[in-house]
């Protein structure tokens, strides 16, 4: 079975550690990092991830720009994004689930089932 | 009477003359004729001489007579019958003034008139002597008298009687004879027209006692005057009843009727009641129908009533009582009826003495009578007619008891006028009353509504009053409109948050003028408001969000409840009261967002928590030993940041919401906390820590003080680098200092000194400051806002929060202080906070 790289880009680094952990021991993933946008688009276009799970309120360039500027870029436009934040109420639940993501997981999640919800989403 | 002196007469002048005396001396007829009898008898010397009187019917009698030594048979009180003078021998009498002399031996007479036969001259001529009748003869012979002188007594130009001289022997009369005996006629003419007139007078002085007793009567005040007045008229009359019957007037009047004496009766009705003459049909019939008295209009004199045509049951009830004759006089007064007074008479017997009795069937009827002898004629069941005199006095009666009954009927109709005037005015005078006495409860139920209104009036001036005062003292905006949304009224507040005023919004469309939009700015058609559903469907709407207009365009959300006015259970109109909900809605919105930040900022640490020790607890991974005691870390280092996060949150709503415990402190006490709790910190960032207290009394929360200052040091010494200096100094701001003190101030600094001085003569100002990166202009404010942060991570990495400069400024503005900082980025920051520095009156509260 195939590797499958996924890409993580979060600014707070417990959680970035954490969830690097999780999927590596429960689903076997290559996990890469970034803690802000810029440094995050530049992984997605480099590497060409298989998933990027991406957090929304971040300080700089935050979800909804990253998210923007990957589905711009022709080089990564067709990656597949799994929003992972901790904005919880259902309006901004809501607002995320019209955006063209491939799902949303909120904050905190399940560290044994976040990997199977990363490849059911994919499948 | 009284007999005279008897003496020779000398001469007829003497005869005369005692004649004449007598006469004078006498006003009685009879004494006068008896005398007169008497001395012409003497005077002539004959046998008798007699005066005789007629009749109306020529029937006559003997009324005085003197008879020498009974030469011949009296003749006095005797009735000859009216063939024993016949008619013609009675004109003659009358027209000729006819005198005979009579000489029976030689059957002769003597004619000596008076008076031409044709012109009615007296004549001169002298006696005819002619043959005697011999009936007449026979007749004087009869009688035993062979002489007679026979001269007529006129009365009034009419026959009143003879006066007749006899002489049993023939007997010569001379001329101066016949002078003498009619000078003594003439003088007994003139007696019977004295007596006559007395008589008269007689009868006139009865008729007026009569009348006067009869009138003294009816205006007696004794009990029933009519019915001793009407027993006197019957009595005065000499009849043998009467009655005066008076109708009643109208249907109910009783009618009144007094009886004196016999009364006829008529027989009795089938119900048992005796009729009243006057009321019986015949009765009036009959008075149609006979003639009234001829002198008398109104007044019947009936002798005998079988000759008039009254009907068979009056006549036999009249008949019954023996009543033969009947007077009836209608009374009348002023054209007025008023009843009748009848008088009855029965039948009479009447008796006459005559001088020889008429054989009506004896043959020689018309031969002179033969005998002289007495006999006495009886005529029983006779009617006795009613004399003039008698109907005279009737009349007269009969106006005063008219008079009497009218005024009497006059007396009681003004009587009964004035009961019925009397009971009338007592009638209206009750009404009177009672209408007084309505009008009077109507003017106190009146007084007392009027009270009562004004009473009400009152309370709803007040009321008025005091709904004014709460309408105008109202902070909401209050306006009501009626049916058609027009405004009726409009309180202070309304005008003033709508921009108008009062005036401007009264009588105005209201949901136009405000341009009535939705939260999206949507206009609202006026029948989709619920200002509207209110007017028609008396709904009470609850509204928030929706936004007005105000008169410069600008439009602000509102919050308003719209009510129904009702009257009678009608809607009359709504009542909107309405506030402005710009500053709520922000207050709403930054809550959210709070909210928000919160969930966010506490998700987020529990996020490595929860990753971490779920991986931990998972007995079946193999975690490597470093990765293992990795996860702890994080878990550990998250679970701390939480406590403080969560602490932090709670200081932030405690400090804004809660009360500071506020005592009296020193200040340099307090900075020396401060700076002792971070100096730890501080030099484990290798920075050294610089203070400048002062010491100042202070009316403070220490602790919150001291919190604020370990939280401006804390952020200097994160954000310094290393090997540099944190400086937190204090000074006081007055007039001294202030000049000194603002040169190292920006314009916000300075603004922010001089708004607190316009509060506070004397300030503290104390400093922290750093060498920092410094925060860029645009954050300079924003950082004092909840979860502002420059750079997350970096702040994370040094452990804050987010919320700390937010709880400072909260805690500062607890103490009427200001907290704001002055940066330049890549030189440093200082963060300021001034405190109003406490009177000495303050403090010693």
């Amino acid at each position: 079975m195939e590797t499958k790289h996924i890409l993580i880009i979060d600014d707070d680094a417990d959680i970035r550690e954490a969830t690097q952990l999780c999927l590596e021991l429960t689903g076997h993933w290559d996990v890469w990092k970034a803690s802000n946008g810029p440094e995050g688009i530049a992984i997605a276009q480099s590497k060409a991830p298989d998933v990027i799970l991406l957090d929304m309120m971040m300080p700089g360039m935050d979800g909804l720009a990253i998210l923007q500027r990957l589905q711009d870029n022709p080089k990564t436009q067709q990656i597949p994004i799994i929003i992972l934040t901790a904005k919880a109420q259902s309006h901004e639940q809501e607002y995320f689930g019209q955006l063209k993501v491939l799902s949303v997981i909120t904050k905190p999640y399940d560290p044994m089932t976040i990997s199977d919800q990363i490849f059911s989403a994919l499948a | 009477m009284v007999p005279q002196p008897v003496h020779a007469i000398k001469t007829p002048e003497e005869l005369l003359h005692r004649m004449t005396d007598r006469i004078r001396q006498s006003i009685e007829l009879p004494e006068i004729l008896n005398t007169t009898v008497d001395e012409m008898r003497r005077f002539l010397g004959t046998d008798r001489v007699k005066i005789y009187r007629f009749d109306d019917d020529g029937s006559g009698e003997v009324i005085a007579e003197a008879i020498k030594d009974e030469r011949l048979p009296s003749l006095l009180g005797h009735r000859f019958p009216a063939d024993d003078i016949p008619d013609h021998a009675r004109e003659m009498f009358l027209n000729a003034r006819q005198r005979t002399i009579v000489n029976v031996s030689k059957r002769e007479i003597g004619i000596s008139p008076l008076l031409c036969h044709t012109t009615q001259q007296p004549l001169k001529t002298n006696l005819w002597v002619r043959p005697v009748d011999s009936c007449h003869v026979e007749y004087l012979t009869a009688m035993g008298v062979r002489s007679s002188l026979v001269v007529p007594v006129l009365h009034r130009r009419q026959l009143w009687g003879l006066l007749v001289a006899h002489h049993r022997v023939p007997r010569r009369v001379s001329r101066k004879e016949l002078e003498i005996v009619q000078l003594i006629a003439d003088q007994v003419a003139v007696a019977i027209s004295h007596a006559s007139l007395l008589q008269l007078t007689r009868l006139q002085g009865q008729h007026e006692a009569l009348i006067n007793q009869v009138v003294s009567l009816l205006h007696s005040t004794s009990q029933d005057p009519l019915q001793k007045a009407l027993d006197q008229t019957v009595m005065a009359l000499q009849c043998a009843g009467g009655r005066l019957y008076i109708p009643g007037h109208g249907s109910k009047a009783k009618f009144q009727l007094a009886t004196s004496g016999i009364q006829p009766e008529l027989s009795k009705t089938s119900a048992q009641r005796r009729p009243i003459l006057e009321q019986h049909p015949d009765w009036q019939a009959w008075l149609d129908a006979e003639t009234p008295h001829q002198m008398v209009n109104r007044l019947w004199a009936v002798a005998d009533i079988t000759r008039t045509q009254l009907s068979w049951p009056l006549v036999s009830a009249l008949m019954g009582q023996d009543i033969r004759g009947i007077l009836v006089a209608k009374l009348t007064h002023r054209n007025r009826f008023l009843g009748y007074l009848s008088l009855f008479r029965q039948s009479i017997d009447f008796e006459t003495v005559w001088a020889g009795r008429l054989d009506e069937t004896d043959p020689r009827q018309r031969r002179p009578r033969q005998s002289f002898e007495t006999w006495l004629e009886i005529k029983r069941d006779q009617p006795q007619p009613w004399a003039a005199r008698e109907i005279g006095l009737t009349q007269d009666l009969t106006d005063q008891f008219s008079s009497v009954i009218y005024q009497i009927q006059l007396y009681h109709e003004v009587q009964t006028l004035n009961t019925d005037l009397e009971a009338r005015v007592i009638q209206r005078t009750a009404e009177l009353q009672r209408l007084n006495e309505s009008l009077r409860q109507e003017i106190i139920e009146r007084e007392r509504t009027f009270q009562e209104l004004q009473r009400a009036r009152d309370s709803l001036k007040r009321l008025s009053h005091q709904n004014e005062l709460i309408l105008n003292s109202a902070g909401e905006g209050i306006y009501g409109i009626d049916t058609e949304g027009k405004t009726v009224f409009v309180n202070p507040a309304a005008a003033g948050l709508l921009g108008y005023t009062r005036d401007g919004l009264i009588g105005q469309f209201m949901h136009g003028l405000l341009n009535y939009s939705t939260a999206d700015n949507t206009p609202r058609p006026w029948q989709q408001s619920p200002i509207f559903k209110t007017l028609t469907h008396g709904q009470i709407h609850h509204v928030t969000g929706d936004v007005f207009e105000r008169q410069d365009k600008s439009s602000f959300p509102i919050e308003y409840v719209s009510t129904p006015i009702y009257e009678n259970g009608n809607i009359i109109g709504a009542v909107v009261i309405f506030k402005d909900i710009t500053e709520r809605q922000i207050i709403e919105a930054m809550q959210d967002d709070f909210i928000a930040v919160v969930s966010h900022e506490l998700r987020t640490p529990l996020t490595s928590i929860r990753a971490a020790l779920g991986l931990l607890a998972q007995e079946t991974l193999e975690i490597p030993g470093p990765k293992r005691q990795r996860m702890i870390e994080i878990a550990f280092s998250n679970t701390k940041r939480l406590v403080r996060l969560v602490n932090d949150i709670l200081d932030v709503e405690r400090i804004k919401l809660g009360t500071l415990n506020k005592k009296a402190c020193n200040l340099a006490n307090i900075m020396s906390q401060a700076a002792d709790e971070m100096r730890a910190m501080a030099e484990n960032h290798g920075i050294h820590l610089d203070v400048f207290p002062i010491s100042t009394p202070l009316w403070a929360a220490p602790d919150r003080i001291i919190q604020t200052l370990t939280n401006l040091l804390s952020n200097a010494i994160k954000f310094s680098p290393p090997h540099t200096a944190v400086e937190m100094k204090a000074q006081r701001v007055d007039g001294d200092s202030l000049l000194l003190i603002e040169k190292q101030l920006n314009a916000r600094g300075r603004d922010s000194l001089q708004a607190m001085l316009g509060i506070s003569k004397t300030l503290l100002l104390i400093s922290v400051k750093d060498q920092g990166p410094g925060i860029p202009d645009n954050k300079i404010e924003d950082i004092f806002g909840r979860f502002e942060q420059l750079d997350t991570s970096d702040i994370r990495r040094q452990g804050g929060t987010g919320l700390g400069l937010a709880i400072c400024r909260n805690i500062v503005q607890q103490h009427d202080g200001k907290i704001w900082a002055q940066s330049t980025v890549g030189v440093g920051s200082t963060f300021y906070v001034t405190l109003p520095i406490q009177t000495e009156f303050s403090l010693e509260r």
